[in-house]
């Protein structure tokens, strides 16, 4: 291969064609992207670190492109080819872009490529055309790759596969669906590794604060690989539109709308704007908001999220290119990589929550070079002032946020050794080799991969309690297939790690779609009922088969749609970095100052918190007596804490307490609070028999149970719902609380529910970080104030804690104890 | 899952008959001595099974063993299923089938009958040993159905539809709770089998809905209702 020998006379004559094809646009390639092109050529695998639009797609495209250039003779118009290339993108809806950019260059330098889409979205045609294989190179999900591989022509497909590029891949490492690529890549490899040249992995990621992981994550344990970066990083300007007058700024959570009159002022100044929430019911509200002052033409100001419909937003993504637009509200949907050219300001409502979102963020807005992007804050209510103060310092000093890698999740494997069971098959020492060399299952044990494939062959561990489960056979040779058409096809709607609530589809009666909404918002509605979608008010006209058939109303809607994972936690390094400012001794930041009066008021009733000391609050209020402890750990580990806090109090005195938590801390609130003096409160937040406890806690087989929902989904043990599905599908839904409970019952030892504590232990309630948590605590000098009243730190989580959703008590006693009142009552 | 010794059953009026709501998804008619399930669902295990569903063995014993429960707690001399006796499709000789004709052989004195429902074409009632039903059972005051709609000879009860509420409290996750439901002229039992999902109800003002939780038949006003 050409890779091997180095730069030759082709090697040259390909990087003349696709320079010329930069000149022509007046461009010249960047560094990075040189650096990106000749590691490629020479063979080596990588992740180029660069932020959006600074040409990143090119950087990562152009070594497969100046490949099939050096490699000469021209791909057949029509008929099957070879394919060369995969490119993953997370989003659906990036695909779109993503192709136009790739077939570009490809048709540019005169390559005469085929390039096809595969995604959930992909028409039938587009679907034949790869199955006949007239594709040179596909632009794809990390789903769809699986499915892919779920078909017996798989090895065929893939048999001249020379690249696979990864973009947003900081958006997978983390997740499950990394894992599950991790698993395909791994597959793909394997399948080239008798080749003569390797299959070469590219990545393209944003800023990270653990970049070299998020490489040796994607290049497995055989390790490897360049970090290419792109140009050092632009400076950012973090500017806050502050309110005049701070008497009316709340204290807690609010839509930020009082703020409305210098949002507008700030939009009229310039000729475009994007102006980002970080809800989607948020960017309904403000897009609302806006529209109801708006005296521009009203087609200059959209909606952009990711609950509509794919036509709806590439109309936006399109007038954001022409350029026809004023205002964009948009949600981390325009955070990914859709190109458009930048906008003249960046707004962003609310904290942004996360250091290297800001930064992403900020990347959006005009700059000429050497100039800083701009980001212009605003403000929703008192303690993201503070927040707001603490990102900017946090990108001063490259603070950026990491994403850590998942290990070691059965249920990804279980669902991709029946991926590929399905197609192909494959041999079970092979398929443990192949988990084995990615990062997630390096240290996969033989007792967990015999477990995982108990699991797919004879539905559990022990032998015998499964009669005539059928899903994986393995034949006399170790092959292991499927076990029948029906269970593949089972397995292909399967796919994938996505665990959402039941979509509903909102369509106009008339025709025409406009997104979607879950479905239990959708249940609360009545025929006739208003609510605000799409920018618009809706009036819901009747449900059928999954959807929800609206026609325009006018008034005012009854209700904002709501979705799931609606909250945003701050980053471990934004708290860090807020918790530092407030320990600072005035501050010069302007939103310091202007958030003065609160922390002065919070001075005054109690103190402010501080790294150094460990706050704990408890006040009497009208509705019961509330502990608020500010560890300032995240809200995850707070959720643990909260549980411990509530289980060691009921121990010690029964009662009945009830929890919530925030980014800053935690409170524990009941009827009567036992009476508490520093060194009983040092005991309730002892490191010690912390499992025990937590285990204890009877919080936990509840946690664990609603783990167990995507678990069972990934894992293959549940459907999800698909509109239209066939009848014998619908005789196979069983709900995951119900599979619980029986192997709860029947298999206490199943690996599956092993899996949901430990997610539960490691991922919900991050054990290892709520024990450093209360190592933490020991360590600092532990404050007890009793303020009279609720302190602007406390009061956030009373809020909290009023509509909160979660209890220390068992569910079963809940129950009871309502039955009672209610019987009570009649 | 509700354990025969804590239920606490609920006694109701209903058409003018006094009927008692048991919490393990029951409705016992004292009068004719008959105890009322819906939606048994026998076999469904199975059926997952063979779908790749890993779901232990074991469920249909457990159902059986609450029937048994049920017959002995109210003193029933009769067992009438109102429908999806069976879930679906099965292999001639599965074990499930066994099971129940066995249970049935040591209930001899006990009659048994199904109003047959749309699951229930699969395997034919009589070799389980319950006498088959098509349609409906007219016993005044009750008309027994499967698809529970209004009959001009009298109060429907019937099943097929799983009724459930799901309750929302402060403090609290969702509970999605199994359910009676009584219109004005058609009543629904909660499914029995324990491998069946359920149905939020949208009961009418009148409505009567009992949701069962933790050993108890709790009686639900608007006010707590949430569809």
């Amino acid at each position: 291969m050409n890779a091997l020998r180095g730069p030759s006379m082709q090697d040259d004559a390909a990087l003349a064609r696709l320079e010329d094809w930069f000149a022509a646009r007046g461009w010249a390639p960047a560094s990075f992207q040189r650096a990106a092109w000749s590691r490629f050529r020479a063979g080596e695998s990588g992740l180029i670190h660069a932020p959006t639009g600074s040409g990143k797609t090119l950087a990562a495209w152009g070594g497969p492109v100046l490949a099939a250039l050096a490699r000469g003779g021209a791909s057949p118009r029509r008929g099957p080819r070879p394919l060369r290339a995969i490119w993953i993108t997370p989003l659906r809806a990036l695909a779109a872009d993503t192709h136009g950019a790739l077939q570009s260059l490809a048709d540019g330098v005169g390559l005469g490529w085929k390039i096809l889409r595969r995604t959930g979205d992909s028409g039938s045609g587009e679907r034949a055309r790869l199955a006949r294989g007239e594709a040179d190179a596909l632009v794809t999900t990390p789903e769809s790759l699986s499915l892919l591989l779920s078909y017996a022509d798989a090895p065929e497909r893939f048999s001249a596969l020379e690249a696979v590029i990864v973009d947003e891949w900081h958006e997978l490492l983390g997740s499950k669906r990394g894992v599950l690529l991790e698993l395909a890549l791994s597959h793909l490899r394997a399948q080239r590794a008798g080749s003569a040249a390797a299959l070469r992995v590219w990545g393209v990621s944003a800023t990270l604060g653990n970049l070299p992981q998020a490489l040796a994550v994607l290049m497995g344990p055989r390790g490897g690989g360049a970090l290419v970066h792109a140009e050092t990083p632009r400076a950012v300007v973090v500017d806050s539109l502050l309110p005049p007058d701070t008497l009316r700024f709340p204290w807690a959570g609010h839509l930020g709308l009082v703020q409305l009159p210098q949002v507008l002022d700030a939009i009229g100044r310039v000729r475009s704007t994007l102006l980002f929430t970080n809800t989607r019911a948020q960017a309904e509200l403000w897009h609302q908001a806006l529209a109801a002052v708006w005296t521009d033409d009203p087609a200059t100001l959209a909606l952009h999220h990711g609950s509509l419909d794919r036509a709806l937003r590439t109309q936006v993504e399109d007038g954001l290119r022409a350029g026809t637009l004023r205002c964009v509200v948009a949600t981390s949907s325009l955070d990914l990589g859709v190109d458009f050219a930048a906008v003249d300001q960046v707004v962003q409502v609310g904290s942004p929550k996360g250091v290297a979102r800001l930064l992403q963020r900020a990347g959006r807005s005009r700059h000429r070079p050497g100039e800083a992007s701009r980001v212009l804050c605003v403000p929703t209510h008192n303690l993201e002032l503070v927040e707001i103060a603490a990102a900017r310092r946090a990108l001063a000093t490259g603070r950026l946020e990491s994403r850590v890698p998942l290990v070691s999740c059965l249920d990804v494997l279980a669902q991709h050794v029946a991926t590929l069971a399905s197609g192909a098959g494959i041999d079970a020492a092979q398929a443990l080799r192949e988990a084995r060399d990615t990062h997630a299952f390096r240290e996969l044990s033989d007792a967990d991969w015999q477990a995982t494939l108990q699991l797919v062959e004879q539905g559990g561990a022990t032998l015998g309690a499964y009669p005539d489960f059928r899903k994986v056979v393995r034949a006399p040779d170790g092959r292991l297939t499927i076990a029948s058409r029906a269970a593949a096809l089972r397995q292909r709607l399967s796919v994938g790690t996505i665990v959402s609530d039941g979509q509903v589809a909102v369509r106009w009666l008339q025709g025409g779609a406009l997104g979607h909404v879950e479905e239990s918002f959708v249940a609360r509605l009545s025929p006739g009922d208003r609510f605000l979608f799409a920018g618009r008010t809706l009036e819901l006209v009747r449900m059928k088969d999954l959807t929800a058939y609206v026609r325009s109303a006018r008034g005012k809607p009854g209700g904002v749609p709501r979705w799931m994972g609606g909250k945003m936690p701050l980053s471990t390094e934004l708290a860090a970095a807020t918790q530092a400012l407030l320990a600072e001794h005035d501050p010069p930041e302007p939103e310091m100052r202007l958030a003065r009066p609160m922390l002065d008021a919070q001075a005054r009733l109690s103190r402010v918190p501080s790294a150094a000391d460990l706050l704990v609050e408890i006040v009497a209020a009208r509705d019961g007596e509330h502990l608020f402890v500010f560890p300032f750990a995240g809200r995850l580990a707070h959720e643990g804490l909260a549980a411990l806090l509530a289980f060691r109090l009921a121990r010690d005195a029964p009662a009945s307490f009830s929890f919530a938590v925030n980014d800053y801390g935690l409170v524990v609130g009941g009827r009567r609070l036992p009476t508490l003096d520093a060194s009983r409160l040092r005991r309730l937040l002892s490191p010690d028999d912390l499992a025990a406890d937590l285990g204890g806690s009877l919080n936990l087989a509840e946690l664990a149970r609603r783990q167990f929902r995507e678990v069972a989904r990934v894992a293959g043990l549940v459907f999800q719902g698909l509109p239209g599905r066939s009848k014998s599908m619908r005789q196979l839904t069983a709900s995951s609380t119900l599979l619980y409970d029986v192997l709860a019952e029947h298999e206490p030892g199943h690996v599956l529910l092993r899996q949901a504590r430990d997610e539960v232990l490691r991922g919900q309630l991050e054990v290892a970080r709520l024990e450093a948590a209360l190592r933490d605590a020991q360590a600092r000098t532990l404050r007890l104030e009793r303020p009279e009243r609720l302190t602007p730190f406390g009061f956030p989580l009373w809020a909290e804690s009023i509509r909160g959703q979660l209890s220390s008590e068992d569910w079963q006693d809940r129950v009871r104890r309502m039955a009672e009142r209610l019987e009570a009552a009649t | 899952m509700n354990t025969a010794v804590d239920a606490a059953p609920h006694t109701l009026l209903l058409a003018g008959e006094p009927v008692v709501l048991d919490p393990d998804r029951a409705l016992y008619w004292p009068a004719r001595r008959t105890l009322l399930v819906a939606d048994v669902h026998f076999g469904k295990a199975q059926v997952l099974r063979e779908g790749g569903i890993p779901l232990p063995r074991g469920s249909t014993g457990a159902d059986l063993a609450r029937l048994d429960a049920l017959l002995h707690r109210h003193g029933a001399r009769r067992l009438l299923v109102l429908g999806d006796l069976v879930h679906g499709r099965t292999v001639p000789d599965a074990a499930w089938i066994e099971r129940v004709r066995a249970w049935r052989a040591g209930h001899a004195a006990l009659d048994c009958a199904v109003v047959r429902g749309n699951h229930d074409r699969h395997v034919d009632p009589a070799r389980l040993g319950f006498e088959g039903v098509d349609d409906t059972l007219h016993e005044g005051p009750f008309v027994f159905a499967h698809e529970p709609a209004p009959d001009p000879r009298g109060y429907v009860l019937g099943g097929h539809l799983h009724p459930g509420v799901v309750l929302r409290e402060r403090h609290a996750p969702r509970a999605r709770l199994p359910a009676f439901w009584f219109g004005t002229s058609v009543g629904v039992l909660p499914a029995f089998g324990r491998l069946t999902g359920l149905m939020p109800v949208q009961p009418a003002p009148m409505d009567q809905v009992f949701a069962i939780a933790a050993g108890l038949v709790v009686p639900i006003g608007t006010r707590h209702r949430r569809t």
